[in-house]
């Protein structure tokens, strides 16, 4: 007996949304086995976590807050990383865009901060912040068109670059080193969030909605009428594609890959900035791994935008709700969720194959027709 | 059984989802001979040969080694079968030395690297008398080198059976003196050969049998002895059928596109247009005849613009274009359509819509940021009614079309675009007989509307009846323009493997240059 492997030509709508359903639901499942074993009841876990804890929670209100925050770096930098996906340009260095954005943020805020009024300063945050991340993914964009050097290593090198860079900048006690409070006998960040910070719309009595939340939704429309109707979408996609077919058709396909990486990594940075300015702080810790998580957001929603919005809040809820959980049930580390999204991204990729491929089982000798 | 044969198949079908390769073919190898098989492109020898070589499963059909049925269901089973592949593209790991090539697929080769690897191979290359230094790498070897090194491999692996798909086609006439030196040494050692070549002078000096396939369908084997190179091609092109293609009269105009000494190197760095002149007028179809890969691609892009030139001239309507961008010369109205191997490569994109591929070209004409998909709906709907494209509609990914329909697609569009120049190399490549008919009349519609076109085709047949003059390709170089009313299949075919040269059939001037040129007119340019 032998198994073959065939490619399927078509596959339904309703099968697909059946597998990758299934693929969560077996996922979940998997994370129940494991909270039994661990003595925890998992539909009372579950159920703390997916609520988030608002249920027959007062102050309700400031956990969508809280959950918002938490969502729009992840968004914007999912919806960012599609645009270089789409082109087949594969930046791993969200983390390292992400970082050097919210240095260049945080710079503007700590310098600009107490001298130009807040609408600029806020502004000039987020162009700053846009500049720096974009020439990072610029740079590696460069050294592909010019040497053809690999961008998944390149990108993924500089994570690590930046990173130290910042950590650089949290612990050096030099007396240039203005990230730093003054005031403080270690070195810790200084906070900036009393000088700046982004304004919130108020909504209702008490709950009040960020600016940037609208901003992300706002590009995260833009972004997609971008792919979608306009010239430069159109050639991200065909660049993707086929570059053959992109230079045979008179595209400059050097300046398309320059264009489109520095604006993905451009919108990483603005998503730091979004960060930074509604912390009010750099922390080493700055980049909440969105990053990573952006990878995983972008490729399960395929890089379709709307799509985009939709998985990260739920691996939102997955990550904030375990938080939750995780003061409820103290013998479940809140990187529980951790666990759970890579289950679930292994198991959705995997249903993913089988939406292309079907397994065939053969019988050895049964081809030969005797 | 009357006969002991090294290899028999009986009755191999093969087919890829609608696509016949193989139908009902016969084949047999004899213990120490040289088999030559023969056939035009497409008609499926490499996939026959992959069958025994476990790359690909037979649909039906049976294989005999040396008298046993065999089922040989991956390339291991052919290595323990003693049938050994040398395939056209070479499978080695370019940073390994040559006996780290060879020992990375031994089977009982141990954990570790063992110092007499070197020795070993030294001596095994020495007994057939390559000349091969073990401790090589890889990256530092020439094609010759490669190809040695895969044959020693094979060797090496205990293959009694050797195939080698298209050997001779990347080597030169020294290089290929040396194979043959070697095969011939081989198959004194009581090793079978089975070689597969388009070029019959080969096949001639080589062979002890030619097997022939045309279309997929085993047509017959003869001894080498006993026949000849026209009697050879006409098995292998199969007899004439009565294209009702009717060939225009032309009208002639002055030469549109003009091409003088042109030399291109292939992406291996070799020459692969030698020295080539030739123009194609206004309302004429310029068929380009040749054996697969001897410059037709490079040719194709060097014209679009899409490859440099190494030396020569090209102007269009008098005016230079050599060094303009693909864009810019898009804009003078001449337009490729190459339909590479996996007919995909080149001018689709293929996970984009009909829609999204209509408007390749031009998407950049209109104004403003924004894509105007409605032109391609439009000419989509069009080159689908018009050309009889047979798709769900037109939003369908061209992935998912069949071959015949992703081809109407790219030379619809190509048409919609009013070209004055057409090249296209391989339209009909793989296209049943009814969609071949739709793209002749295309182009002969074309042609009437006093388009030039380049046409680079393969069936012989179809160049004669369809083209006004055939220009014919030789190791990159041309071997001469013949009028198709006046030529001949087997003259053709002679001229494609290099055994006769017409350049100089006129005496008056070579072929290629026409008398009206207009190259004195842009003395200026043509001279930079």
């Amino acid at each position: 007996m032998k198994i073959h492997i065939v490619k399927r030509d078509t596959c339904p709508f309703w099968k697909k949304c059946c597998y990758y359903a299934g693929a969560v639901l077996l996922a979940l499942l998997l994370g129940a086995a494991l909270l039994a074993s661990m003595g925890v009841d998992p539909i009372a876990y579950y159920t703390r976590m997916f609520t988030m804890g608002t249920v027959g929670n007062k102050i309700a209100y400031k956990v969508w807050i809280n959950y918002l925050k938490e969502l729009v770096p992840l968004a914007l930098t999912s919806v960012a990383l599609s645009l270089a996906f789409k082109m087949k340009f594969w930046n791993i260095g969200g983390e390292g865009q992400f970082i050097l954005g919210a240095i260049g943020a945080a710079f503007v805020a700590v310098k600009a901060g107490p001298i130009l009024p807040g609408w600029l300063t806020l502004t000039l945050m987020c162009v700053a912040a846009m500049v720096v991340a974009g020439l990072y993914g610029l740079f590696v964009a460069a050294l592909k068109v010019r040497f053809g050097t690999n961008e998944t290593l390149m990108t993924l090198m500089l994570n690590y670059v930046a990173l130290y860079v910042l950590i650089f900048l949290g612990e050096d006690k030099g007396a240039w080193n203005f990230f730093l409070d003054p005031d403080s006998l270690r070195p810790v960040f200084a906070s900036f969030s009393d000088i700046i910070s982004f304004p919130s719309i108020p909504m209702g009595d008490k709950f009040s909605l960020n600016i940037c939340v609208v901003l992300t939704v706002l590009i995260g429309v833009l972004v997609y009428v971008y792919l979608k109707h306009t010239k430069h979408g159109y050639e991200i996609a065909v660049v993707g594609d086929s570059a053959g077919s992109a230079k045979y058709a008179g595209m400059k396909v050097n300046t398309i890959v320059l264009r489109t990486v520095f604006l993905s990594a451009a919108l990483i940075g603005l998503a730091a900035a979004f960060k930074v300015g509604t912390a009010g702080i750099l922390s080493t810790a700055i980049t909440d791994d969105v990053g990573w998580t952006g990878i995983i957001v972008a490729w399960l929603s395929q890089l379709n935008t709307a799509v985009i919005f939709v998985v990260s809040a739920l691996i939102c809820v997955l990550h904030y709700g375990s938080t939750v959980a995780a003061a409820t049930f103290s013998q479940v580390d809140s990187s529980f969720a951790n666990m759970l999204q890579g289950v679930i991204l292994f198991l959705v990729l995997a249903a993913d194959f089988y939406t292309r491929f079907r397994v065939v089982i053969v019988k050895k000798g049964g081809k030969d027709n005797g | 059984m009357s006969e002991a044969y090294a290899i028999e198949l009986k009755g191999i079908t093969k087919t890829f989802g609608s696509v016949v390769a193989n139908k009902n073919v016969d084949l047999n190898v004899r213990p120490g001979e040289i088999l030559a098989l023969l056939g035009e492109n497409g008609s499926g020898k490499t996939t026959l040969m992959n069958m025994l070589s476990g790359i690909y499963q037979p649909d039906g059909g049976e294989i005999f080694v040396d008298g046993q049925r065999v089922s040989i269901d991956s390339p291991e089973d052919a290595k323990r079968l003693g049938i050994g592949m040398v395939h056209q593209h070479f499978k080695l790991v370019d940073v390994f030395s040559a006996a780290d090539n060879i020992w990375v697929g031994k089977e009982k080769a141990g954990l570790f690297l063992k110092k007499e690897r070197n020795t070993q191979i030294r001596e095994m290359a020495l007994k057939f008398g390559f000349d091969i230094d073990p401790e090589k790498k890889v990256y530092d070897m020439s094609v010759s080198e490669k190809q040695t090194l895969e044959i020693i491999k094979v060797l090496y692996y205990g293959a009694k059976i050797i195939i080698l798909d298209e050997p001779t086609a990347v080597l030169t006439v020294q290089e290929v003196r040396k194979l043959f030196d070697v095969l011939r040494k081989m198959k004194e050692e009581g090793h079978s050969i089975i070689i597969i070549t388009h070029k019959l002078n080969e096949v001639m000096e080589i062979s002890d049998r030619v097997a022939i396939l045309r279309k997929g369908e085993y047509i017959t084997t003869v001894d080498t002895a006993t026949t000849t190179e026209q009697a050879l091609t006409e098995w292998m092109v199969g007899r004439k059928i009565d294209l009702n293609i009717e060939r225009t009269p032309m009208n002639r105009t002055r030469p549109l596109l003009e091409v003088r000494d042109l030399t291109i190197r292939s992406d291996a760095g070799s020459i692969a247009i030698d020295g080539v002149d030739f123009y194609i007028r206004g309302g004429e179809i310029l068929g380009v005849a040749g054996i697969a890969g001897c410059g037709q691609k490079e040719l194709c892009e060097a014209i679009a613009g899409l490859r440099p030139l190494e030396k020569g001239k090209m102007i269009h309507k008098g005016e230079n274009i050599v060094g303009l961008t693909p864009k810019q010369i898009l804009e003078k109205g001449i337009s490729m359509s190459f339909i590479p191997e996996d007919r995909l490569g080149m001018g689709l994109a293929p996970s984009l819509s009909i829609t999204d591929n209509m408007i390749l070209k031009k998407y950049a004409d209109t104004k403003g940021p924004f894509v105007d998909r409605k032109i391609g709906r439009a000419d989509a709907e069009e080159v689908i009614r018009e050309l009889e494209v047979v798709t769900p509609s037109t939003e369908t990914p061209v992935r998912r079309l069949s071959g015949g329909n992703v081809q109407k697609v790219l030379l619809g569009r190509e048409i919609k675009a009013g070209p004055n120049v057409i090249i296209t190399a391989y339209p009909v490549r793989g296209l049943d007989i009814n969609s071949s008919y739709a793209i002749y009349n295309i182009l002969n519609k074309q042609k009437q509307e006093g388009v030039g076109i380049l046409f680079v085709g393969e069936d012989l047949d179809v160049m004669i009846a369809l083209c006004d003059k055939i220009m014919v390709l030789c190791h990159g170089k041309v071997m001469g323009v013949v009028h198709a009313h006046k030529t001949t299949k087997e003259e053709l075919g002679l001229m494609m493997t290099g055994a006769l040269d017409l350049t100089y059939k006129y005496e008056d001037k070579p072929a290629g240059l026409a008398k009206d040129t207009r190259f004195g007119e842009t003395e200026e340019e043509a001279a930079e």
